[in-house]
């Protein structure tokens, strides 16, 4: 809140301590734990939720985010995403979340295509 | 430089007195003096020592603390009036609590803001100021901004022994603008004073006196002045509020945007207050070198204008030469069929007052992409001589806040009253504070301060030029002078020739200015030019011709308007096969004889750049969006390239700025003024071309009130200001 | 080591974070050394924050010093784009510019306590006004950013800014100049001053 970023200036420089990985070596495998957790679940989501997909494109979908961070260098976050992947897959085996939730990582076929280029949001968007 | 006037009263206080300096003036001034402790005076404010200039008032010296002393009817910008007693604190050494308002600091002397003394005033005073205050809080529009309601809270009693009766006062009505509920008046005379003083309308004052003291005109008077919004602000109550925004809107729930106003070429610094998607108010904000804390009633209330007659769809003619709305996927395509096939020297485009650097720089590019050279501002300005080459030849080169330093300024054929009036009030603040000497050669006009008319004619101009005129000898002894023309010199025929002569005069000026300070060779710049339209400087800097005259002489086959709507051209000085396109926000002129309207984004609705008359470049943030279908305007042409095939090189806000900064790096150096210099080599180069000057005398076109208000195409379609015209030309009505 | 470690994850399973398995660090590195995420250790030891620039020290209040509070704190420093873990979708993140300022005064009031703290926005999106109550609806998540957060200096804004990962500008505050007053200008002989009527 209003005390954040207060100490930049006074810890500039210095090395910052790590979340919970000391190295990248730990911090891959702690993602490569994560990703095998996520691999073994797969059945038994697609059971509970009744899910109309096929492990296999379960597995491509679970691979497909994991790649969305792959660019991620910074131990800290690294583990902070780990951290977050192991929570979303607490609530998706406890069945906290709703069929819907799920479904949601798979609603490429639905999705409304927003243009990206110049001469496209021009025409449909104000700014 | 500003002088404090010497004080009879206090003949204790040191006789050299510290400069109160406006630091980005950039003039060297005589008397400077470094901010060391040597000349300040040591003060105590809650035990804990404060360095203050000698001169200055204990609620001064107690804001350098951090401590901001409650008030009502001291201003900043006012004189000390001392009336309201809400500023008192216990002073040491002091029989009785002191107004600090009014209270010059001496070495010493113990402030105690914070003691009982001091809170048992404040209380004392809120319940009297509260006595005969009508309960309104619910209704009035002050609420949630109102300083009697944050004091009274923070410092006033928390129990009420009020058993009277209250008194109530009529309303007064001053105006369309202002909206008078005099009950809720407590008699500060915060208006009474900027009226007389900053506005220099001297209609407002007091009539009775205790409990029957009313403020107001005493006869139904309207309150003539072009910056009559201000008390708005100025009121810590809700008796003066503003007529068209009652009711509307309490400020949580508004939206505040900071940005910069445009209705002329001042900027004015505002923000504008939203709510859903609509502008409900503008109201203006600090900037201490351009426009201090006032901004115009144009500036101000012109903002319904915003909502009525907007361009919100492309149009296109049909078959039976009616413009009927389309899509952007049909009038685009057109457009861009035109431009492919239209040769280069046949293609031309007019801005108007309103285009945004962003569009400016992108419409240039687009037509150089096709060869053509027919770039035109509306706004007209000379092409001999030095022209728009030398960037000093068309600014205010001593800048709004050094008119604090000058000591005698020459008007020519300009009212800096309704063309600039917060120049015109700069010049006023120097007239009162700093004894500045005026002289103007032009139409008499009221400018609210008293200066030496010279007549109108041209041939006072060649005088004071060649020196046989009387007031060349004021020139010459001159410390600081200043030389400002109008911008309305330049559609006479003889524009260079006025041009020319006003640029001799200030180089001489500078020359004599120069021994008589003693310091030859020093940053002080005579030579001003006062520009009418906010988007003038930057089409000159970025490399557009001035006036239309290339257009008249090379007739296009394709124009592009960019929001031009001063009837510099109309459809007969076009050929018959030209095709208009008109870019823009209102068009109330231009778009009903274009063939293809594509609609823009006003200044409320769109980040752009705009540079004021004296070079400096700023930034407007958009507010709301755009209406209907209507886009940012660089963003149409570059959808217009794009679809013709020769698109340019930027797509989005960072590409266009940083292509504006390669044509001309000061227009994204933000709230800086870069200054011009070559003015003797400018001179010379007028001198070369032989100027003429004809004897038609140099008038301006806005001469009274009701010339002020609609002035441009957002103005005009304002129901405000059209009230405002109206009260101005037959006086007050009951319903206005 | 490890009665620490149970804290640690007992901690984190206070705030929320379900540590599944902490093989990693169980497995005995004796140098090895679990810090706690920022999240849960931060503590904010002023109850009341003193927003004045020149601050009155309060002696009732116990202050803080910014070293021990950054230690405690453990923010990072700027460098570091944590943007991934933001939850902030791409094109907000590419696309949109922070504005970096200190507030306004409002010109209605003289109170100027409201503009001491600096502030972020953004370019402002659509808003129109939702069909069913005439509410302001838009489609900005960003939208009110500046009422949720004030930053005491505008470097704390930046490092925060690049943190998230957006780009900046900063408009730099406008101070107020000092203008000269007196009450003796009002009686002066022969200024302008002079004022005729109070």
């Amino acid at each position: 809140m209003s005390t954040a970023g207060r100490i930049s200036q006074v810890m500039k420089g210095v090395p910052m301590k790590p979340v919970m990985s000391a190295n990248p070596v730990e911090a891959r495998r702690r993602v490569l734990t994560l990703y095998k957790q996520w691999y073994r679940a797969t059945p038994k989501i697609i059971e509970k939720f009744q899910l109309p997909y096929t492990v296999e494109k379960v597995h491509n979908r679970i691979r497909e985010e994991f790649m969305k961070n792959s660019h991620v260098r910074d131990v800290r976050a690294i583990d902070l995403l780990v951290i977050k992947g192991q929570m979303d897959l607490q609530e998706t085996i406890k069945m906290w979340k709703q069929p819907c939730h799920i479904k949601s990582y798979f609603h490429q076929e639905t999705a409304v295509e927003v243009p990206t280029d110049f001469l496209g949001k021009f025409f449909t968007q104000k700014h | 430089m500003l002088r404090i006037a010497t004080q009879k009263c206090c003949d204790q206080l040191p006789s050299r007195f510290l400069p109160f300096l406006s630091t980005k003036s950039g003039a060297a001034v005589a008397t400077r003096r470094h901010q060391s402790t040597d000349d300040k005076v040591e003060v105590f404010v809650n035990d804990k020592p404060v360095y203050v200039k000698p001169g200055s008032t204990v609620l001064q010296a107690c804001e350098i603390a951090g401590i901001q002393i409650p008030r009502f009817c001291y201003h900043d910008r006012l004189s000390v009036a001392g009336n309201c007693r809400m500023c008192l604190v216990e002073i040491e050494k002091s029989p009785k609590p002191q107004a600090s308002c009014a209270m010059p600091v001496m070495k010493g002397m113990r402030i105690k803001p914070d003691s009982d003394v001091s809170k048992k005033a404040r209380e004392g005073v809120m319940e009297f100021l509260l006595a005969n205050h009508p309960l309104d809080c619910p209704i009035c529009d002050q609420g949630g901004e109102c300083d009697l309601q944050d004091q009274s809270m923070m410092f006033g009693s928390d129990r009420s022994r009020f058993l009277e009766h209250k008194r109530a006062v009529e309303d007064k009505n001053i105006g369309p603008l202002i909206k008078t509920i005099m009950t809720r008046c407590i008699q500060c005379t915060r208006c009474v004073r900027f009226a007389d003083e900053v506005a220099g309308v001297s209609d407002l004052g007091t009539t009775g006196r205790g409990n029957d003291m009313q403020i107001g005109t005493y006869v139904e008077k309207m309150f003539k002045s072009e910056m009559s919004g201000n008390v708005i602000d100025i009121c810590p109550v809700g008796a003066l509020t503003s007529k068209p925004y009652a009711f509307t809107a309490r400020p949580w729930e508004t939206r505040k945007t900071e940005t910069v106003d445009v209705m002329d070429a001042v900027g004015s610094n505002i923000v504008v207050s939203t709510r859903a998607g609509d502008v409900l108010r503008i109201i203006p904000r600090l900037h201490e070198d351009i426009n201090e804390e006032w901004i115009s009633d144009k500036t101000r209330f012109a903002y319904d204008g915003l909502k009525r007659q907007r361009l919100t769809q492309p149009m296109l003619r049909n078959k039976q030469g009616q413009l009927v709305t389309c899509l952007w996927e049909d009038a685009l395509p057109f457009v861009a069929e035109k431009l492919s096939t239209t040769e280069g020297s046949k293609v031309a485009g007019i801005v108007g007052g309103f285009a945004d650097a962003e569009s400016l720089i992108c419409l240039k590019d687009l037509l150089n992409h096709v060869d053509s050279e027919g770039l035109c501002t509306e706004e007209l300005f000379i092409t001999d001589g030095a022209g728009t080459d030398l960037r000093s030849n068309y600014l205010l080169n001593t800048t709004i806040a050094g008119v604090e330093e000058a000591d005698l300024v020459l008007l020519i054929g300009t009212n800096p009253r309704f063309e600039a009036p917060l120049f015109n009030a700069r010049l006023r603040k120097s007239w009162i504070h700093n004894e500045l000497e005026v002289a103007l050669v032009g139409s008499k006009v009221d400018l609210t301060y008293s200066y030496e008319h010279l007549g109108d004619s041209t041939t006072t101009l060649k005088q004071i030029a060649d020196g046989t005129h009387p007031f060349s000898k004021r020139l010459k002894d001159a410390k600081n002078p200043m030389v400002v023309v109008g911008s309305e010199v330049f559609s006479r025929e003889d524009a260079f020739g006025v041009h020319a002569a006003v640029s001799a005069i200030a180089q001489n000026a500078t020359v004599t200015s120069q021994t008589n300070r003693g310091d030859g060779g020093a940053d002080w710049k005579v030579l001003n030019i006062l520009h009418k339209v906010a988007s003038q400087v930057a089409a000159l800097d970025l490399g557009y011709k001035p006036g239309v005259d290339h257009i008249r002489k090379n007739p296009p086959s394709l124009l592009f308007i960019l929001g031009a709507d001063g009837g510099a051209v109309t459809r007969e000085d076009l050929p018959k096969d030209c095709c208009v396109v008109y870019i823009g926000s209102h068009g109330d002129v231009s778009a009903p004889f274009a063939d293809v309207i594509l609609p823009g984004a006003a200044y409320t609705e769109k980040p752009g750049t705009y540079v004021n008359t004296e070079g400096r470049a700023q930034q407007t943030q958009a507010a709301v969006s755009p209406p209907g279908s209507a886009r940012e305007d660089w963003k149409i042409i570059r959808a217009l390239s794009e679809i013709s095939g020769m698109t340019l090189p930027y797509d989005d806000l960072e590409g266009v700025r940083s292509r504006m900064s390669e044509v001309s790096p000061n227009l994204t150096r933000y709230d800086a003024v870069e200054s011009a210099n070559y003015f003797k080599q400018a001179a010379e180069l007028a001198k070369l071309a032989k100027p003429q000057l004809v004897s038609k005398p140099l008038q301006s076109s806005q001469l009274s009130l009701a010339d002020f208000y609609m002035t441009d195409s957002i103005s005009r379609a304002s129901k405000t200001m059209a009230k405002c015209v109206k009260a101005a030309n037959e006086g007050l009505t009951p319903d206005l | 080591m490890s009665h620490q470690l149970t804290r640690i994850v007992r901690g984190l399973s206070a705030t929320g974070i379900r540590c599944l398995s902490t093989t990693a660090a169980q497995s005995g590195h004796a140098n090895f050394k679990i810090h706690i995420p920022t999240f849960v250790k931060a503590t904010i030891s002023k109850h009341k924050i003193d927003y004045d620039l020149e601050a009155r020290k309060d002696p009732d209040m116990e202050t803080i010093d910014s070293e021990t509070q950054a230690v405690q704190l453990q923010i990072p420093t700027t460098g570091t784009d944590a943007s991934c873990l933001t939850g902030v979708p791409e094109e907000h993140i590419v696309s949109r510019k922070v504005r970096i300022f200190r507030p306004a005064k409002n010109a209605m009031q003289s109170g100027n306590q409201n503009t001491k703290l600096w502030k972020i926005e953004f370019d402002t999106m659509e808003r129109w006004e939702n069909p069913t109550m005439g509410w302001g609806s838009n489609a900005d998540p960003l939208s009110n950013i500046s009422m949720a957060m004030s930053f005491k200096t505008k470097e704390d804004a930046m490092a925060f800014v690049e943190r998230q990962g957006w780009s900046c500008y900063v408009d730099e505050a406008k101070e107020k100049q000092m203008q000269p007053k007196s009450y003796g200008a009002n009686f002066s002989w022969n200024k302008r001053t002079r004022r005729a009527m109070k």
